[in-house]
C-alpha cells in the first residue's frame, strides 16, 4: 500500500485514492485528426522511471491531481492540484 | 553441449535409475554468434514457441533467443498456469483453441511431460448480467465446436463440493460457465519443453544478456528508428549483434523494448499477483473463476491452493507485491469456500502484464521493417504461448500476419477495430 | 511412556503445577502450562512426529521452533499446525498428518526402496504416453499422496478475525538483545515504538543461554517494560514489508481473535531477526534424533526435556560448544565431540526410527541415539529483501549480509554482524536511536512537505546520515556438506544429489533449480534450504557463493491464516429506504451491483399487466441522481451528452446518451432543469459512481473555469416511480402546488411540490415503462411515508408495487435499451440506434472524432427489435444470430421477454447492417440447438411505438 500526497489531504493510503494512470493531454476534438486523436486514446509511454500521472482522492476532498512516480521503484514527489 | 535428440520414456528412467547415470543437459548455453537470421527478445514462453516453429516447421535454425535473465523467469513461470478456450468473441475462440491443442499433444510433441490436466473449468456468474454473459460465451463457443455450457448452482457443486452455493450470501453463486477442457499445465515445463526442443534444433538460448537498444536505419525518428525504417542489429550488454528480424515477447517489458524501436504501444504495465497456500488433502477437482469477485483458484497436485486475481490498479514495474492483494484475496475466497480459513498463504508473488485498452494482444508485422511484436498478452500470455509461436514464425517465415492473428495486429489501434474480450475479462482466468 | 523431564532448569518456561491433558493419535498425554506440542511430547518419549512427503520417512524434531520442518501436526479442525511453537492448550486433539494408514506404518514408505528412479523432476520424463494416462491414472493416484492437514467443512471461523492499524514511528522485528536495545533508545529519543517478537517471551537466544544471558535478559526486560513508549506485540511476526513500510504483522495469539492482522505504517523498520541455524547435508541427516543446536539447548533450557542420553555433538563455533555444555548438564552422555573447525566431520547416521549409529569423517563408526548439528548460520534476511536489498554472501563469516537499505529500514543484531550480549544491545541501541530520529525527521518533514506542496522554494529534508559502528564479521568455516549426500530441503524430500543432478541437466541458476527440483518451496519456505541449496549448486558449477545468489525471498515471511488476512467480512450491499418494506411485502430479492432491490413481489407478469391496466409503484432509488448548479452547467451537458443542450427551459427535461472518448456508449439518463442555474441528471444504476468522477474530472482538469457544482443525491432522494393509466388520477389526491393536467404539466417536463404533505419533491414526467409515469424525488427520510400514502389512496384504483423484472418486461415491450445489456463494450453511438440523436456539429464533446468516424461506416452492428415468427417462443438473452443453417455469426439477442400486453415474444438484438432493415428475417439459434425465423421490426418498440399512452 503506498502512499499517495494528496495536495488538501496529505499523505493517504493509495486505496482512497483513485489511479487515472499517464497524463495525456486531450487534443482540441474539433481539429484533431483521426489519428492524433487514437494515440491520445491508445498510444502510452508507459517508462520504467518517472512519469506524471493523475489521481483521484476518491475518499477524500475528490480532487484530480498529478503527482511524478518512479515506476521503477514506487518512489513519488511532490503532488500538485491540477 | 547438449546431446542431440536425447529421448525421455519410462525406460530411459530405469535405466538411468539403475545406472546412477548422469542425464544429458536439456540445453547448452552457448557463444551468442555476431548474428542471426532472426533474434527473439525474450526467454519466456512465447519466445521459445516462436523459436523452435520457426526452427521445426520453417527451417529457419539460425535464430537466437536472448533472455536478460533465466529462462521463463518472467510471467512464463509467475502464471497460474490456467489454460481454456471458452473466449466471448469468435476471434478469440479460434486462436486460444489452437493453443488449447497444441498444448493437448505438446508432452508427445516435444518429448516432456508439461503435466497437462483436464480437470475442467467454471466461471462463476454471481448476478444475472454475469450469467448472461456466461450464456452469451457458451453460445460463442458452442458455434465454434468448443465444450462450454452454463450450469446451475447444484451442477457447481457436484464439479466442487467445497463450494458455498447457498443462496443468502453476499455474492451468491447462481450459476456457471463450465469448460470440461480447460485446465492446468505445469508452466515451467512448457518453458523446458520448448527450450529443450528448440536447443535441439539449433536454436541459440543466450540467458542473462540484456537488450539495450534496437539498431535501425530508414525510419523517420532518430538514429534511423520509427515508421518506415528497417531493424539492423540489436544492442546487448554482451555486445552488438546483426540480424534483419527482430521479434518483441517481453510482455510486461514491451513498451520499453518497443519504444527502442520507435514504435509506441497501446500498452501500461500492472503487475498481476498470485499466491499459494500450506498444502492440504486434495479437495478441489477443477478451476474455479470468479470475475465478480475477481478471483480464480485451483489446487496442485501437491495440495497447495493456487490463486490468482486482477491485476493491481495502480502501473508500475515493481513485482514486490502488495499486502491489499493477500487482503481481498483472502475475503474474496473465504466468500466462495468459508471452509479453508485456517489453511495459510505460503507465499505471493507478482508477474508483469502488457495490457491492452482491449484485452487482446498486438502481434504481428508494424511499421518497421524486420520488427515483429508479440505483446499485449495481459493477463492471457501463458494460454497463447504455443499458438502465439507458431502464428509468429509463420509471420516472420512469410513476412506477411498469419490468418489467425488478423484480428490482433497494432493497425487496430488506428483504424478503430478492436477486439471485444473487454466484456468477458474483467478476470478471466 | 519415558519421562524424559529434566529436574528444574534456571530459564525453564513451563509451570510444573499446570498440567494439561491432550491427546496425541487419540492417545491421552500431558504436558506442562508453557509446553508448546512438541516439547510436550518430547518430554513424554515421542521421537516421531511426521513422515516426509515423497519418501514417507519418518521424522522427529530438527529445529524445535516455528520453522522446524518435520513438525507439521493437525490440532483438531486446524491444519499444518506448527507443533514447534505453538503452545500446548488443555485438551488439544494432536494428530500426525500425511500418513497412511498411521505414522507408524506408512504404505508410501515403499517410495523409499524405487527412490533411486524417483529423482526430481523425474515425473517431466514419462508418463506421457499412452496420452490419457497422466490425467486419468497418475494424476490421481499422485494426488492421494498430497501431503499437509485436512479440512473440516463444517467449522469455518470466517468472519472472526480481526485488523488493527498502527502508526508507530519505529517498528522493531525481533526482540532479541539487539530489538530490545533498539526499541529502548527509539523510545528514550521520543519516537512511538512497537516491538515485535515472533516467540512468546521477549529475549531471543539469551532466553535458552546461561545465567549471565538470563541476567542480561531480566535487565533489558524490565527496561522495555518500564517505558510507556514501547507497546511489545508477542508471539507474533512481521511477516511482510512492502512499499514505503506499509508492514504486516502476524499476531498469533490474541483474545479476540484466532489469529490478527495488525496493518503498521511505520516511518522507520528496524529490522532484528537475529539468526537462523543452518543444517548440515550428510547421509541420514533427516532421521529422527538429528538436531541442530539450537534445537536441544531450547528443549533442555526452556522445557527441561532431556533430548537423548547419547551424543554426538558437531560444532563449528561456541553456540555449537555451549550445547555441549548444555547437554552434560542434562546428563546427555557425551560420546563424540567433533570440532567442524578442525577438520571433524559426521559422514552418516544409521538408524530408522531414531539414530542408532554414526559414522564419524575418521572412520569411527559409534553408537549414539542424538546427533547434534552446530555448524553455522543463515540470516533470515526477508525482510530486507523485500525491502528492495539484494542481500552480499560474504565467504569469510559464511553467510549473507545486508548491502543496501533505503533509508526507512535499518538492521541490527545477528542480521549485520557478531558481539557479546552488551555489544549487541549497544548496536541495537545505535540503530534505535538512529531510527527514531529519521522518523521524527520524516514526520516533521511531512508537515514541511505539505507546505512545499504549495512552496517549491521552502526548506528540503536533511538526510541523517549512518554513523553506527558495525558489528564485527567474526570468521566461521564454510559448513554445508559432509563427503556424503543427505537432504537439503526435508519439507520437499530434495536430496543435495537431486541439486547436483539438476544442475548437470541445464538447471544452473538458483531459480532454475528451485523450479526444477521444488527445493524451498515448501512450507518452511527457504528458510533452512535455501543458502545449502546455494552452496550445493556453487559446488556443482565450481563458481563463489557470492556468484550463485538466492532465491527471492517473497512474502509472507511467516504463514498468515486466509481468515487473518480477510478479517472481518465488510462488503456492504446498499438498501434504499423501502427495501425493509419490500422484504416485508413478500419481494424476492436482486443483488444488483451494490444493491439489493425487489426483484418482484410474486407475480412479474401479473404486476406488469396492473401498469397496463391501472398504475403500479416501483422503488428506482438506485438510479444514480446527481444534483449540479452553476451557471456553467448547460456547457458542461454539451461536453458530456451527444445531444444538444443549449435551449432546455426550466421545467423541462430531456433524455441524453453518454460516449466515452472512444465513441462507446457508456451510459444514459435524463437530466431536467428545475432553476435559472439547478440541474437534476440520472444516471444509470450502475454507472452512477463511474459518472459522477468522469464529470468532476472533466470539471478539474479539462475545463476548470465552468462554475459547476457537481452532488451526488443517490441514496438521499429515494426515487418512485408511478406509472399506469391511472398514476394521474392517484397523484391528484396526494400532490399539492403542481397543476398535474396534460396541459400544464406535459411529457419530459418537471415540476416540484408537495406529496402526502412531503414539501419539496420533485415530480417529473417521464417513464421507462411505455405508460403514463411521474417519477417521484422523495426526501429519504419521508419516502416510506409518500410509499405508503401512494398504496394506501390508491387502493380503489388497483394500485400494485411492481419489481425490477416487470419493469424489464414493461421496457422491453416499449423498446427502451439497457446501457451494459442491449449495449457492449464496443457498441458505438450509431449501433445503438441513436440516429439523429447525436449531434456531430457541436465543436466539442466527449469522443467527437470517434463519433465522426463512426457516422461514416456501414459496417458497425444495429440494435433493432425482433419478433420471433413463432410467437410463442423467447429466444434465451445471448442466443446468437446466424446465417442460416451455417454457424456464422450475424449478431445475437440482448434481450428478450414474454410481452404481456401483445401475447407474444419481443426481442432486441445486435444485428449485422445487412440484416437491420424492417421486415428483414433472421436465424436465431436457441440454446436447445434448434433455429428458429425473427422478424426485424421497424421501431424499437414493440408496444405503443407512437407513444400515445406516455403522452397521455
Amino acid at each position: 500500500m503506498i502512499v499517495v500526497n494528496c495536495p488538501n489531504c496529505g499523505p493517504r493510503n493509495s486505496s482512497d485514492l483513485r489511479p487515472c494512470g499517464e497524463l495525456t493531454p486531450r487534443p482540441d476534438p474539433s481539429t484533431a485528426s483521426l489519428s492524433e486523436w487514437r494515440t491520445y486514446l491508445y498510444l502510452r509511454e508507459n517508462p520504467a522511471g518517472w512519469v506524471t500521472e493523475t489521481w483521484y482522492c476518491r475518499n477524500g476532498c475528490r480532487r484530480y491531481f498529478t503527482i511524478q512516480r518512479n515506476t521503477a521503484t514506487n518512489e513519488i514527489r511532490d503532488s500538485e492540484a491540477p | 553441449m547438449a546431446k542431440q535428440g536425447y529421448r525421455y520414456s519410462a525406460g530411459k528412467l530405469v535405466k538411468h535409475g539403475l545406472t546412477r547415470g548422469d542425464w544429458p543437459r536439456m540445453w547448452s548455453r552457448p557463444e551468442a554468434r555476431s548474428s542471426y537470421d532472426v533474434v527473439i527478445i525474450g526467454g519466456g514462453v512465447h519466445g521459445l514457441a516462436t523459436a523452435y516453429y520457426l526452427a521445426k516447421e520453417h527451417g529457419v535454425t539460425n535464430v537466437a533467443v536472448v533472455e536478460k535473465g533465466y529462462l521463463g523467469g518472467g510471467g512464463s513461470g509467475r502464471n497460474t498456469a490456467i489454460v481454456r478456450s471458452n473466449y466471448l468473441t469468435p476471434e478469440g475462440v479460434a486462436f486460444y483453441d489452437r493453443s488449447l491443442d497444441l498444448y493437448n499433444s505438446m508432452a508427445q510433441n516435444l518429448n516432456l511431460n508439461v503435466m497437462f490436466s483436464r480437470r475442467g473449468h467454471l466461471t462463476l456468474a454471481h448476478t444475472d448480467s454475469a450469467l448472461r454473459t456466461m450464456h452469451w460465451r457458451a453460445e460463442v463457443n458452442k458455434l465454434q465446436g468448443i465444450d462450454s455450457s452454463v450450469i446451475d448452482p447444484q451442477e457447481v457443486k457436484k464439479q466442487a463440493p467445497s463450494l458455498d452455493v447457498s443462496s443468502g450470501t453476499r455474492y451468491p453463486i447462481l450459476g456457471a460457465l463450465h469448460h470440461p477442457p480447460g485446465g492446468i499445465v505445469r508452466h515451467d515445463a512448457v518453458v523446458w519443453g520448448y527450450a529443450r526442443a528448440a536447443d535441439h534444433l539449433g536454436v541459440h538460448l543466450l540467458q542473462e544478456t540484456e537488450v539495450t537498444d534496437i539498431l535501425c536505419e530508414g525510419g523517420v525518428g532518430p538514429d534511423g528508428k520509427g515508421a518506415g525504417g528497417r531493424v539492423t542489429g540489436v544492442r546487448t550488454n554482451r555486445g552488438d549483434i546483426s540480424t534483419p528480424a527482430v521479434v518483441n515477447c517481453t510482455a510486461g517489458w514491451a513498451s520499453l523494448i518497443s519504444n527502442m524501436a520507435g514504435v509506441p504501444l497501446p500498452i501500461t504495465t500492472h503487475p498481476l499477483q498470485a499466491a499459494v497456500t500450506e498444502p492440504c488433502k486434495v479437495f478441489l477437482p477443477t478451476v474455479v473463476v470468479s470475475g465478480s469477485l475477481h478471483v480464480y483458484v485451483s489446487q496442485t497436485d501437491r495440495g497447495e491452493l493456487v490463486f490468482g486475481a486482477s491485476v493491481d490498479p495502480v502501473g508500475t514495474y515493481r513485482v514486490n507485491g502488495t499486502l491489499e492483494f493477500t487482503e481481498e484475496l483472502a475475503g474474496h475466497v473465504l466468500e466462495l469456500m468459508p471452509g479453508i480459513s485456517k489453511m495459510r498463504l505460503l507465499r505471493q508473488w507478482s508477474g508483469l502484464c502488457d495490457m491492452t485498452p482491449d484485452y487482446s494482444p498486438v502481434m504481428g508485422t508494424t511499421q518497421v521493417d524486420g520488427y515483429f511484436v508479440d505483446v499485449g498478452w495481459g493477463t492471457y500470455g501463458f494460454k497463447a504461448g504455443p499458438v502465439a509461436g507458431e502464428t509468429m514464425a509463420e509471420t516472420i517465415a512469410t513476412g506477411r500476419d498469419a490468418d489467425l492473428i488478423a484480428p490482433f495486429t497494432i493497425s487496430r489501434f488506428t483504424e478503430g477495430d478492436l477486439v471485444g474480450e473487454k466484456g468477458a475479462a474483467a478476470v478471466g482466468h | 511412556m519415558t519421562g524424559n523431564r529434566l529436574p528444574e532448569r534456571p530459564g525453564e518456561v513451563i509451570d510444573r503445577g499446570t498440567s494439561l491433558a491432550f491427546t496425541w493419535n487419540g492417545q491421552g498425554y500431558t504436558g506442562y502450562q508453557g509446553d508448546t506440542i512438541a516439547s510436550a511430547l518430547a518430554a513424554s518419549g515421542v521421537e516421531v512426529f511426521a513422515r516426509s512427503m515423497k519418501y514417507k520417512r519418518r521424522r522427529g524434531i530438527m529445529t524445535a521452533d516455528h520453522w522446524d520442518p518435520n513438525l507439521f501436526v493437525q490440532v483438531g479442525d486446524e491444519p499444518n499446525v506448527r507443533a514447534g511453537s505453538r503452545c500446548l492448550v488443555a485438551g488439544m486433539e494432536v494428530s500426525a498428518q500425511n500418513v497412511w494408514p498411521s505414522l507408524k506404518f506408512d504404505v508410501g514408505a515403499v517410495n523409499q526402496m524405487v527412490g533411486r528412479f524417483l529423482t526430481s523432476g523425474f515425473y517431466y520424463k514419462t508418463f506421457m504416453r499412452p496420452k490419457w494416462f497422466w490425467h486419468n491414472v497418475y494424476q490421481k493416484v499422485l494426488r492421494k499422496f498430497a501431503p499437509g492437514g485436512r479440512i473440516f467443512w463444517e467449522s469455518s471461523t470466517h468472519g472472526a478475525y480481526d485488523k488493527r492499524y498502527a502508526h508507530p514511528d519505529v517498528l522493531v522485528a525481533g526482540g532479541g538483545p539487539a530489538g530490545m536495545g533498539a526499541a529502548i533508545a527509539a523510545a528514550e529519543a521520543g519516537a512511538s515504538v512497537m516491538l515485535v517478537e515472533h516467540e512468546p517471551e521477549l529475549g531471543g537466544h539469551l532466553r535458552w543461554g546461561d545465567a549471565a544471558d538470563l541476567a542480561a535478559l531480566a535487565e533489558l526486560t524490565s527496561a522495555v517494560e518500564a517505558h510507556p513508549g514501547i507497546e511489545v506485540v508477542i508471539d507474533s511476526t512481521v511477516t511482510g514489508r512492502y512499499d514505503h513500510n506499509w508492514m504486516a504483522v502476524v499476531q498469533r495469539s490474541h483474545e479476540i481473535a484466532p489469529e490478527r492482522l495488525i496493518k503498521a505504517r511505520a516511518a522507520s523498520l528496524v529490522v532484528a531477526p537475529g539468526l537462523i541455524e543452518r543444517p548440515y547435508v550428510f547421509a541420514g541427516n533427516d532421521t529422527p534424533g538429528v538436531m541442530l543446536s539450537g534445537a536441544v539447548r531450547r528443549l533442555i533450557n526452556l522445557w527441561a526435556v532431556k533430548p537423548g542420553t547419547r551424543a554426538v555433538v558437531l560444532s563449528a563455533n561456541p553456540e555449537g560448544d555451549a550445547a555441549i555444555a548444555d547437554l552434560e548438564a542434562a546428563g546427555v552422555e557425551i560420546v563424540a565431540a567433533l570440532d567442524a573447525r578442525a577438520g571433524e566431520d559426521i559422514v552418516e547416521v544409521e538408524g530408522r526410527g531414531r539414530v542408532d549409529k554414526v559414522v564419524l569423517g575418521d572412520g569411527r563408526t559409534v553408537s549414539a541415539d542424538l546427533v547434534v548439528i552446530g555448524i553455522g548460520w543463515t540470516a533470515p534476511t526477508s525482510l530486507l529483501n523485500m525491502a528492495g536489498d539484494r542481500p552480499v554472501y560474504d565467504p569469510s563469516a559464511a553467510r549473507y549480509f545486508p548491502n543496501q537499505l533505503p533509508d526507512g529500514v535499518l538492521a541490527t543484531g545477528g542480521i549485520t554482524g557478531n558481539g557479546t550480549t552488551d555489544e549487541l544491545v549497544a548496536h541495537g541501541r545505535a540503530t534505535g536511536s538512529l531510527a527514531a530520529s529519521r522518523a521524527l525527521r520524516s514526520r516533521h518533514d511531512r508537515r514541511v512537505l505539505a507546505a512545499r506542496a504549495r512552496n517549491p522554494e521552502g526548506p528540503k529534508p536533511e538526510f541523517l546520515q549512518d554513523t553506527r559502528t558495525p558489528l564485527a564479521r567474526v570468521p566461521h568455516p564454510e559448513c554445508y556438506r559432509s563427503s556424503t549426500h543427505g537432504m537439503v530441503d526435508l519439507s520437499e524430500d530434495v536430496s543435495s544429489k537431486d541439486l547436483v543432478q539438476a544442475s548437470k541437466e541445464g538447471f544452473d541458476s538458483i531459480e532454475l533449480m528451485k523450479r526444477y527440483t521444488t527445493v524451498t518451496m515448501g512450507p518452511s519456505q527457504g528458510k533452512l534450504e535455501t543458502v545449502n541449496a546455494s552452496a550445493v549448486l556453487a559446488e556443482a558449477r565450481n563458481m563463489d557463493m557470492v556468484d550463485i545468489g538466492t532465491t527471492v525471498w517473497r512474502p509472507p515471511y511467516a504463514p498468515i491464516s486466509l481468515g487473518a488476512l480477510a478479517g472481518r467480512i465488510f462488503e456492504p450491499i446498499r438498501r434504499s429506504a423501502l427495501q425493509d418494506w419490500h422484504e416485508a411485502h413478500g419481494a424476492s430479492p436482486l443483488l444488483a451491483g451494490q444493491w439489493v432491490r425487489p426483484d418482484h413481489y410474486g407475480d412479474p407478469v401479473g404486476e406488469a399487466r396492473n401498469v397496463r391496466q391501472n398504475v403500479g409503484i416501483i422503488d428506482v432509488t438506485p438510479l444514480g441522481k446527481l444534483d449540479l448548479r452553476g451557471p456553467d452547467v448547460t456547457k458542461l451537458l454539451e461536453l458530456v451528452y451527444v445531444n444538444k443542450w443549449q435551449k432546455l427551459d426550466i421545467g423541462r427535461v430531456r433524455y441524453g446518451t453518454m460516449v466515452a472518448e472512444d465513441g462507446v456508449v457508456s451510459d444514459d439518463g435524463v437530466t431536467g432543469r428545475l432553476g435559472e442555474n439547478h440541474y437534476l441528471m440520472t444516471t444509470t444504476s450502475s454507472g452512477a459512481g463511474a459518472v459522477w468522477e468522469m464529470l468532476e474530472d472533466y470539471l478539474q482538469t479539462y475545463r476548470p473555469e465552468w462554475d459547476v457544482h457537481v452532488t451526488a443525491v443517490t441514496g438521499g432522494l429515494t426515487s418512485i416511480n408511478v406509472a399506469g393509466p391511472k398514476c394521474r388520477e392517484l397523484l391528484l389526491r396526494l400532490v399539492e402546488g403542481v397543476d398535474l393536467s396534460p396541459e400544464a404539466f406535459p411529457y419530459f417536463h418537471v415540476r416540484r411540490g408537495s406529496v402526502a404533505g412531503v414539501a419539496d419533491c420533485i415530480i417529473w414526467r417521464i417513464g421507462f415503462t411505455g405508460e403514463l409515469s411521474y417519477e417521484l424525488h422523495v426526501p429519504s427520510g419521508h419516502a416510506l411515508h409518500v410509499w405508503e400514502s401512494l398504496l394506501a389512496n390508491g387502493e380503489d384504483l388497483g394500485v400494485r408495487p411492481f419489481g425490477v423484472e416487470s419493469q424489464r418486461i414493461l421496457r422491453l415491450e416499449k423498446g427502451h435499451y439497457i446501457v451494459g445489456q442491449d449495449t457492449d463494450g464496443l457498441t458505438k453511438a450509431p449501433s445503438a440506434g441513436l440516429g439523429g440523436l447525436v449531434k456531430l456539429d457541436k465543436p466539442d464533446t466527449l469522443g467527437l472524432p470517434e463519433l465522426k468516424a463512426a457516422y461514416a461506416r456501414t459496417d458497425l452492428p444495429m440494435l433493432v427489435a425482433i419478433q420471433p415468427d413463432d410467437p410463442q417462443v423467447v429466444p434465451m438473452e445471448a442466443a446468437q444470430i446466424v446465417d442460416g443453417d451455417s454457424n456464422r455469426i450475424l449478431g445475437r439477442i440482448t434481450s428478450s421477454r414474454m410481452s404481456p400486453t401483445l401475447g407474444r415474444s419481443v426481442c432486441l438484438g445486435q444485428v449485422d447492417p445487412s440484416l437491420a432493415a424492417a421486415g428483414t428475417k433472421v436465424t436465431i439459434l436457441l440454446i436447445d440447438g434448434r433455429r428458429v425465423t425473427g422478424t426485424v421490426q421497424e421501431h424499437h418498440a414493440h408496444v405503443d411505438p407512437e407513444g400515445v399512452r406516455q403522452n397521455a
